[in-house]
């Protein structure tokens, strides 16, 4: 358990990158030799390595764990006082065991002492019996997992035999088959494929289920014959144990002395499956606790939430209203004792030797009597009963059938059990885009190469149709989707048969069907593989010129230079479909795995491991020398003589493809007989097939053999493409890529590297030796700021670098279109390297490789070395499709109050248009754009918008000054057009984020952006986002929800007070560290607006209400002291004192906090402003409290006197009088329950009566239980008794009703005269319940009643801007988009300026178009407003000032921010655009329905009379 | 922990009205009608009983006779505690106005005697009042033994503090005879406290069951000779004794003395005329200053009760109905408003 706790304190998400700068990690380190050999004795070990560490070491890894699995925190004996120590940790037992225990002291006492230890007692007990089940089920899961088998190799048998999981240590070899879990963390050592590969499944570990591949160690991999263990004599050398999945370094060290670098490559981890590899072995290195799935795995999160934290403080404030309380009493007590002191009155007690208590001492022992007495006060049974109205609400919400997503066969997940109420409460939403607002299914869309744009119209009419299908379909069956997605299903299943099979064959594996079952689970959704990413029309102009280069290419390819026949666009063509297919680190797998891979190595192992080795590859002599190595092959030279490594036709690899492609039936034979048939078939093939038909024809049949598994979404999209291209992938290699042609056939790529894609690069890069020129090529893929910065410099001087730089900018100009139409852009680029050049690089990057310490700079750097000059090929446009739902959940949770701020790593253009597509933008309403350079632009910037939006803001509504904003911006933006004045939306990028979010500016970034109607942050790092959200969370104090998919949103997950993770594409990081788990982001709505508003009004009113019932019970006894001298006497027997909270007043309470509904669900969604009573904390605040308390004083005041002045003048004794007492506060409870709850159901009947019933039954079973027992009250048929007396009916039924009368009369007089929000939905759902369902569509988009007023003043005096943005919109968005198409804009502040009063120009053009034209009907509205007469002149008349019309202010900052990037060059733009093309019939609908549904609450307001 | 949970093959959730949170259920709304009609309702209620309260409690009738400072000079004797066993009585006369008709009982009423004190409370032996283990005291606290540590019997501070006074009241036909009213000293306590939770030793003799232990401090005679006529009314199970020890609620109380024998004279009750209280002044109420007083009553069907509850009654359905009226304006207002409004 310590060891969790250490490993969730230095728990960092997975998927940052990890700078080890600063930490050594030398000195953590451990070594890791073979358990095979005799332990270490007095040789020395192998060299390398501070050898004093190494002797500390050794000792240590003698007694490394074992790979058992403990997971149980105790143990039989250490339960009881473990699992106390643990309660006791909890301040509030600590406070009830003192309580008790303080009744052991004679002077003080109150309670039998033992009577008073049970309440504590039972609620440890129920604590520790919750503890001591949940620790069994997890010892029964440890067990069942240790009790998996595994080969493990013996020393004694010189075997591989079959061991339990739990007896696996550090040191040993195991073997594992294909499908096989892996046990522990084992280094690879061996593998049955003859490149030494091995494929594993991670899904157990992040969800992921693509294939991630694994290598042999280098050294090992070499070996021909099977890998001894016994030979093992390596000493291994890696870091200690830690949590980081993305990480592992360390290196072997051989017996001879040679290290090798050991990295995550080589290492299977614990949890994961192997794949597509038939066998595999290798050495735990880390077992058990330590491995890095379990050091992950930190178990359950528990946060406060923020109503408990106010729970907590008005605990306290309770604990000193009983220390008042006892504090008075003992007051009243010394003074009482004084007063009786000398008169030995017959009833003063003395003490045991006559003399009689000081009052002082009195006065103290009954302080603490009192606080025994009162000690109800602080109720014990509050925190328990609130867990288990929790464990109910998540149980609910888990259960929710509209939470269920059918497509993914996933419902919602409560990962965090106890803060569901702070879903009520919401008050900021950070999300994540891609993959949370969108679907992150990405779809190839355009592309443009060497210039020329191709639009793929037939696709987007595709894309279209897809989306109608689907709608319709969704209405009527089962989406075409999850049907295809079971037929790729089916192969999944069948390797689950066959693995079942053999593991009932083999092992005793019955523990990993669970396991098994998971993997086939998650493996239904296989990765990004539906059918409207694979089915690609493409575009007819791109495929003729591509059918056109492989033409060519199949004519030419014996010639010296057979890309040189190429024009220049088609050789770019040509290379950039080879870059889409082979740029990737796409796996291509079929469904007969486990693939026999007997492929004959006929070239030495690659990638290149070391200089001799590319000096042997690549000079002259080595056609020979390659031709030797593989001897048997010898007859088939010449094929190798072209310089390719095109495949021999009669090689076994081929035979199994061509098997394959028979199963695929009719897919042209392509490589069967080499290119010369395959040419002359060339000209026959073209006229038989049309080009729109074939290839897609065949890229259907190779579809049901082939999948591409991805790591991310957006290259199976790009391998897809390339595919409708007839470039088609298929296979990859560790060393060698094969991509078919129609006419050239299949194309192998010797692959030589692979430099992989990380966030800091933002691009990829292979080597290649392309088999036609023999030359080594770099292809390069990825974001465009990037590569357009990485390309080759090119002269303007001669006519190529001219078109070059003509092609580059056209290229920049359709980036910036796809941008706009938010579309995803990658570049595609390439380099050809010379030999010498790639022997340069070689050298650096193999000392990079072999570097132990700061392998992953150097490899970095080398990186960036390779990836310069690069040739543009092209770009492309990838869609991500928004979620269904998105743009309505978005407006929804907008009218619910929550400010939306939108955190995204993407570029700028793009996320402001999926922005505009989600609704997140509004057309007609204005972006603040902050991007700055430096530090001080970003000062100057904000200023400079603060002021902006300030004047704006007293313009429109002059009492928005800055006090009134700092309050809490809780403008509420309507979703039509006849709110005209929209506050303005902040666009940030990362590097003015980054400059944003320092100390100085953050206020003044926080207070703008507080202002903004949304906020959207691009270009952001995992890093910012979790800043930003901490920033809001800790100046703003406002509530945060941060809601993400991936890894990179792991951080701000966690910052946030609520995280909710998308269990969607990318993996399952960004779940694991959620306390949510939703499966879309459309839930958030339902999640939030229902169930959070439900559990929060549950649990708000339930806390209340305890501390009413607490109080108002306590209120009994204090009133009492008055009577009895202040002596801590109890009139209620101290049995019904000790358990009235416990169990007969406990129940109702429950089934009310777990069930009840104060506004039902569809209410709710229909008015999502019904949120803000939770943002607000309307049902608990401290003003409620304390209302509560009073009322509560109140009604003890009534319970107790009632019955008191009833009993007044009558023999009653003490405890049959405190019995009507006690039966009355029970049910004044129950009434007052019944008061406050909002819909009953039989449940809360059955509670209230079972209530009841309880009291009853066990006050007679306890009255007739003993006759002298029990003191004092000794109540022998006390009950019985009151059951006889028409007095104590008469009392119990007055004294509720007078008790609750003024209560009931308030809320019906506040109901009716100052209705909340919350009342005026209950009363509108009873009615839409009894009367009509109102039209969900004008419901949709209410207003607040509350804000209409204002509204109305804001729609007269904003008449005449509104229409402005329409028709200057087509002008200034153009022109906008000039300002951000034109390369030179950042880069040139001239450009800038001289551009600025163009603007200006047009937009006064603008402007007096638009004035010109015929009146709006609001602007003649707004002239009829007689009230309204300063805004007659400029609505009706055209020349009016133009600062009036047009906001002075904004087009003063443009003036001034261009004069300021002219000063600093810094490039500074504001960007008041309140437009953009997709300016459509959208808005136009927007405008011309009728602004008629603000009406709705606000009538309601009005009929609310009928109501209180 | 590794997470390896149990996938089913759907992970739809059952769509039962429980799990969906869709029982059925009746909303409560507080609209204008059903406020309306549950406060018109319940005032309704609330009056009517008030009045049949008042009524009968009307029908009661109680005389109340303090004899506190009528009987001064005991009082001021009682004062000393030295003088505890001089004997000091005193005669009250009073004047019945009318006839108290039906069972007439006989309280006295204590005023500022904290029989509810915490410590006084506890001062007790349950076991020891049961007659089971008559020594046992350890519960009496500071009463267990006397100064020469014999235990005490009854012990602790209740029993200790006993009301001794003896009343006998005596119906003044004329001037020179005075009928003594007749009074059973049995059926005051509660039955189960008498046969329950109150038994003498079994032995054939009290005396002797007793030997050996000291009477409390404050008595005069022990406890086996606190009435001596009747064996059954003696030792534990006297009734004086079985009712003070059921302690008071309040430090103002009245516990049940006598009551009427309903024979000759007084078979319908006691007749009008005078009668006076012979009282021997024993209980020293002036020391704390408190009162004390004795108190003839007549019961009815809802027991002492007073006015009291009566009122409350009538009080609680007068403010309801106000309050209804009250709402009822508000809704009619705001239903002519709205009409105004719309």
């Amino acid at each position: 358990m310590e060891r969790e706790l250490e490993a969730a304190e230095e728990f960092a998400p997975p998927g940052r990158r990890r700078r080890p700068g600063g930490r050594r990690w030398e000195g953590r380190m451990r070594t890791v030799r073979s358990s095979l050999l005799p332990p270490l004795g007095t040789e020395d070990p192998a060299a390398g390595g501070p050898k004093g560490e190494k002797l500390l070491m050794r000792g240590c890894t003698q007694h490394l764990a074992d790979n058992r699995l403990k997971t149980t925190k105790y143990t039989l004996l250490s339960f009881l006082p473990k699992n106390l120590f643990e309660q006791f940790h909890r301040l509030a037992n600590v406070y009830f065991v003192f309580i008790a225990l303080l009744n052991f002291v004679p002077a003080v006492n109150a309670f039998q002492p033992g009577l008073a230890l049970a309440p504590v007692l039972f609620i440890l007990a129920v604590t520790a019996i919750k503890d001591l089940w949940e620790d069994y089920s997890r010892h029964r899961s440890d067990h069942e997992i240790n009790h998996l088998g595994c080969l493990v190799f013996s020393r004694e048998e010189k075997k591989y035999v079959t061991r339990y999981w739990k007896e696996i240590r550090v040191g040993d070899f195991v073997r594992l088959h294909c499908n096989e879990i892996i046990p522990a963390d084992v280094l690879l050592l061996s593998s049955s494929d003859p490149d030494g590969l091995c494929h594993i499944e991670t899904a157990n570990l992040d969800g992921e289920t693509n294939l991630k591949r694994r290598q042999v160690v280098r050294g090992f991999s070499e070996l021909v014959s099977e890998f001894n263990p016994l030979t093992f004599t390596s000493v291994i050398e890696c870091e200690k144990p830690n949590n980081d999945l993305s990480r592992f370094r360390g290196c072997i060290i051989h017996s001879n002395g040679e290290k090798a670098g050991l990295h995550k490559e080589n290492l299977l981890l614990r949890g994961c499956t192997i794949r597509n590899t038939e066998a595999v072995a290798g050495i735990v290195i880390y077992a058990g606790h330590e491995t890095k799935a379990l050091l992950n795995n930190s178990g359950p999160r528990y946060k406060r939430s923020q109503l408990e934290r106010q729970m907590n403080c008005d605990v306290l404030w309770c604990v000193l209203l009983l220390v008042c309380m006892s504090l008075f009493s003992a007051v009243g007590h010394g003074l009482w004792v004084r007063r009786y002191q000398e008169k030995e009155a017959l009833f003063d007690v003395p003490e045991a030797d006559g003399s009689s208590l000081s009052p002082a001492t009195a006065a103290v022992y009954s302080f603490l009597t009192m606080i025994i007495v009162l000690q109800v006060l602080i109720p014990i049974s509050l925190y328990v009963s609130i867990e288990i109205v929790k464990v109910c609400q998540v149980y609910f919400i888990n259960q929710d059938i509209e939470l269920y997503d059918e497509e993914t066969d996933s419902q919602l997940q409560c990962r965090a059990l106890n803060i569901t109420e702070d879903l009520g409460q919401i008050q900021y939403i950070f999300s994540d885009k891609t993959g949370t607002l969108t679907e992150n299914k990405m779809v190839f869309r355009r592309c443009t190469v060497s210039g020329i744009e191709y639009s793929h119209d037939a696709n987007a009419q595709r894309l279209a149709r897809y989306q109608e299908a689907e709608e319709e379909e969704e209405e009527v069956m089962p989406k075409v989707g999850t049907v295809s997605q079971h037929g790729s299903t089916g192969s999944h299943q069948n390797i689950r048969v066959t693995h079942k099979n053999q593991s009932i064959k083999c092992h005793r594996r019955t523990g990993s069907l669970a396991e098994a079952k998971r993997v086939s689970m998650l493996s239904k959704h296989t990765a990004f593989s539906s059918p409207m990413e694979k089915d690609i029309t493409p575009d007819p102009k791109l495929l003729e010129k591509v059918s056109e280069c492989d033409r060519c290419l199949a004519f030419a390819r014996h010639q010296e230079h057979p890309l040189a026949h190429l024009s220049p666009e088609l050789s770019d063509v040509f290379d950039f479909f080879i870059a889409l297919t082979i740029c990737n680190t796409v796996v291509v797998t079929s469904p007969d795995q486990p693939r026999q891979k007997v492929r004959v190595r006929f070239e030495l192992k690659s990638p290149v491991k070391t200089i001799e080795d590319f000096l042997r590859r690549f000079t002259p002599s080595r056609l020979a020398s390659g031709c030797s190595s593989i001897g048997n092959l010898t007859a088939n030279k010449s094929s190798h003589k072209s310089g390719s490594s095109f495949l021999p036709s009669l090689s076994p690899d081929n035979m199994i493809l061509r098997l394959e492609e028979k199963l695929g039936q009719g897919a042209p034979a392509i490589a069967s007989n080499g290119y010369s048939s395959q040419a002359a078939q060339a000209e026959g093939w073209t006229p038989q097939c049309t080009p729109e038909k074939c290839p897609r024809k065949e890229a259907k049949q190779q579809d049901r053999e082939l999948r591409y598994e991805a790591e991310s979404p957006d290259e199976a999209a790009l391998v897809y493409a390339a595919r409708a291209y007839s470039c088609t992938l298929v296979d990859r290699l560790h060393d060698q890529v094969s991509v078919e042609l129609p006419h050239l056939g299949r194309l192998t790529f010797e692959l030589l590297h692979t430099l992989g894609f990380d966030s800091i690069r933002k691009r990829m890069s292979v080597v290649i030796r392309h088999p036609l020129t023999d030359e080594i090529n770099v292809y390069t893929k990825g974001a465009d700021s990037v590569v357009m910065d990485l390309l080759l410099p090119c002269s303007s001087d001669d006519a190529r670098g001219r078109h070059q730089k003509k092609i580059r900018s056209k290229t920049q100009n359709y980036l910036n279109l796809y941008a706009v139409e938010g579309l995803r852009t990658l570049c595609i680029a390439k380099r050809v390297l010379s030999k010498e050049e790639y022997a340069c690089w070689l050298q650096s990057h193999i000392e990079a490789e072999a570097s132990v310490e700061s392998r992953e700079e150097l490899l970095f750097q080398s990186a960036v070395r390779l990836e310069t000059n690069l040739h543009l090929l092209g770009a492309t446009g990838i869609e991500d499709r928004l979620q269904d739902g998105v743009p309505e959940t978005i407006a929804k949770l907008r009218q619910a109050g929550l400010q939306i701020w939108v955190l995204t790593g993407d570029k700028q253009e793009t996320a402001i248009n999926i922005a505009y597509a989600c609704k997140l933008l509004d057309h007609d309403e204005e972006v603040i754009t902050l991007n700055a350079e430096s530090q001080e632009a970003c000062a100057a910037l904000l200023d400079q918008c603060l002021h902006y939006v300030q004047s704006r803001n007293s313009q429109s509504t002059p009492e928005y000054t800055e006090s009134n904003v700092s309050v809490g911006f809780s403008f509420i933006p309507a979703s039509t057009s006849s709110d005209s004045s929209p506050s303005p939306s902040l666009v940030i990028d990362g590097r003015s984020l980054a400059y944003a979010l320092e100390k100085s500016l953050e206020d003044k970034f926080l207070f703008l952006a507080k202002q903004c109607r949304s906020v959207l942050c691009c270009r952001s790092t995992p890093l910012q986002k979790s800043m930003v959200v901490k920033l809001v969370r800790s100046k703003l104090k406002a509530m945060t929800l941060a809601i993400g998919d991936g890894a990179n949103d792991v951080s701000m997950i966690q910052v946030a007070d609520v995280g909710v993770g998308i269990s969607g594409q990318e993996g399952m990081q960004a779940v694991m560290a959620s306390d949510f788990a939703v499966p879309r982001f459309r839930y958030l709505e339902r999640l939030l607006i229902v169930h959070g508003h439900w559990c929060y009004s549950r649990l708000a009113n339930m806390v209340l209400y305890f501390f009413y019932k607490n109080t108002m019970f306590v209120g009994l006894l204090f009133w009492f002291q008055f009577y009895c001298g202040f002596s801590a006497s109890a009139m209620i027997d101290q049995w019904y004192l000790i358990f009235f909270n416990l169990l007969f007043s406990s129940l109702p309470q429950l089934v009310t906090g777990v069930l009840d509904k104060d506004i039902p669900a569809d209410m709710l969604l229909r008015e999502p402003q019904l949120y803000k009573s939770g943002q607000n904390m309307e049902e608990y605040r401290p003003q409620a409290f304390w209302l509560n308390m009073v009322d509560a004083a109140f009604q003890s005041l009534v319970c107790f006197f009632i019955p008191y002045l009833a009993y007044y003048d009558s023999d009653v004794d003490v405890f049959t009088w405190g019995t009507p007492v006690t039966a009355i506060a029970l049910f004044t409870f129950l009434l007052h329950l019944g008061i406050e709850t909002k819909t009953w159901t039989w449940l809360n009947w059955v509670a209230c009566g079972f209530s009841t019933f309880l009291f009853f039954s066990v006050a007679l079973i306890y009255n007739t239980s003993c006759a002298t027992c029990y003191p004092p009250s000794n109540p022998y048929w006390t009950m019985q008794t009151l059951l006889g007396d028409p007095l104590f009916y008469l009392t119990c039924l007055i004294a509720p009703v007078a008790a609750l009368m003024p209560r009931l009369f308030f809320k019906a007089l506040l109901g009716s005269l100052f209705p909340t929000q919350l009342q005026l939905g209950r009363q509108l759902a009873k009615k839409s319940s009894n009367k009509f369902h109102a039209p969900k569509e004008t419901s949709a988009q209410r207003q607040p009643p509350g804000d209409s007023a204002t509204e109305l003043s804001e729609k007269k005096t904003m008449g005449p801007f509104e229409s402005l943005p329409r028709d200057c919109a087509s002008q200034t968005s153009q022109l906008t988009q000039q300002l951000a198409c034109s390369p030179e804009a950042s880069g040139e502040p001239s450009a800038v300026d001289t551009n600025m009063p163009l603007r200006e120009n047009k937009l006064l053009e603008g402007l007096g178009t638009q004035a010109s034209g015929p009146l709006r009907p609001e602007e003649a509205v707004s002239v009829e407003c007689p009230g309204d007469s300063r805004r007659k002149p400029t609505s009706t008349t055209q020349p009016a000032p133009l600062s009036s019309l047009f906001h002075l202010p904004s087009i003063g900052s443009l003036n001034w921010i261009s004069s300021l990037s002219l000063a600093s060059g810094l490039g500074s733009v504001l960007q008041l655009s309140r437009s953009s093309l997709q300016m459509d019939k959208q808005d136009g609908e927007f405008l011309s329905s009728p602004p008629q549904p603000d009406q709705d609450l606000h009538s309601l307001q009005g009929q609310a009379t009928g109501y209180f | 922990m590794e997470v390896m949970p149990q996938y089913d093959l759907s992970r739809l959730p059952e769509n039962t009205a429980l799990k969906q949170q869709k029982l059925p259920a009746h909303r409560l709304d507080l609209s204008a009608s059903v406020v309306l009609s549950i406060f018109f309702a319940t005032g309704g209620f609330c009056l009517c009983m008030g009045v049949i309260l008042i009524l009968s409690a009307k029908s009661t009738k109680e005389l109340e006779i303090n004899y506190t400072n009528i009987c001064a000079n005991c009082a001021q004797l009682r004062e000393d505690s030295s003088n505890f066993d001089k004997e000091c009585t005193c005669s009250v006369p009073f004047y019945l106005p009318e006839n108290m008709e039906g069972n007439v009982y006989m309280y006295y009423k204590l005023y500022g005697f904290h029989q509810n004190l915490y410590r006084y409370i506890l001062s007790r032996s349950n076991r020891q009042l049961l007659g089971k283990d008559i020594w046992d005291v350890k519960d009496c606290s500071p009463f267990q033994v006397s100064r020469n540590s014999t235990p005490i019997i009854p012990c602790g501070a209740i029993a200790n503090s006993i009301f001794n006074d003896t009343i006998t009241l005596s119906y003044n036909l004329n001037s020179s005879i005075h009928i003594e009213v007749p009074m059973l000293k049995s059926g005051l306590a509660w039955w189960t406290d008498k046969y329950v939770k109150f038994q003498n030793p079994r032995a054939s003799d009290l005396a002797s069951a007793f030997a050996g232990s000291a009477k409390p401090l404050h008595w005069t005679k022990p406890v086996y000779e606190l009435d001596t006529d009747d064996p059954g009314n003696n030792g534990f199970v006297n009734e004086d004794l079985i009712v003070w020890m059921r302690t008071a609620a309040f430090p103002t109380f009245k516990k049940l003395y006598r009551r009427l024998k309903r024979v000759d004279y007084f078979a319908v009750g006691l007749p009008a005329g005078n009668y006076s209280f012979n009282i021997s002044y024993n209980f020293p109420v002036t020391v704390f200053r408190g009162e004390k007083s004795v108190v003839l009553s007549t019961l009815t069907w809802i027991g002492g009760g007073g006015l009291f509850l009566g009122l409350t009654y009538t009080v609680t359905g007068a403010l309801t109905l106000l309050a209804s009226f009250a709402i009822l304006a508000i809704h009619l207002m705001l239903k002519r408003t709205k009409k105004n409004f719309l």
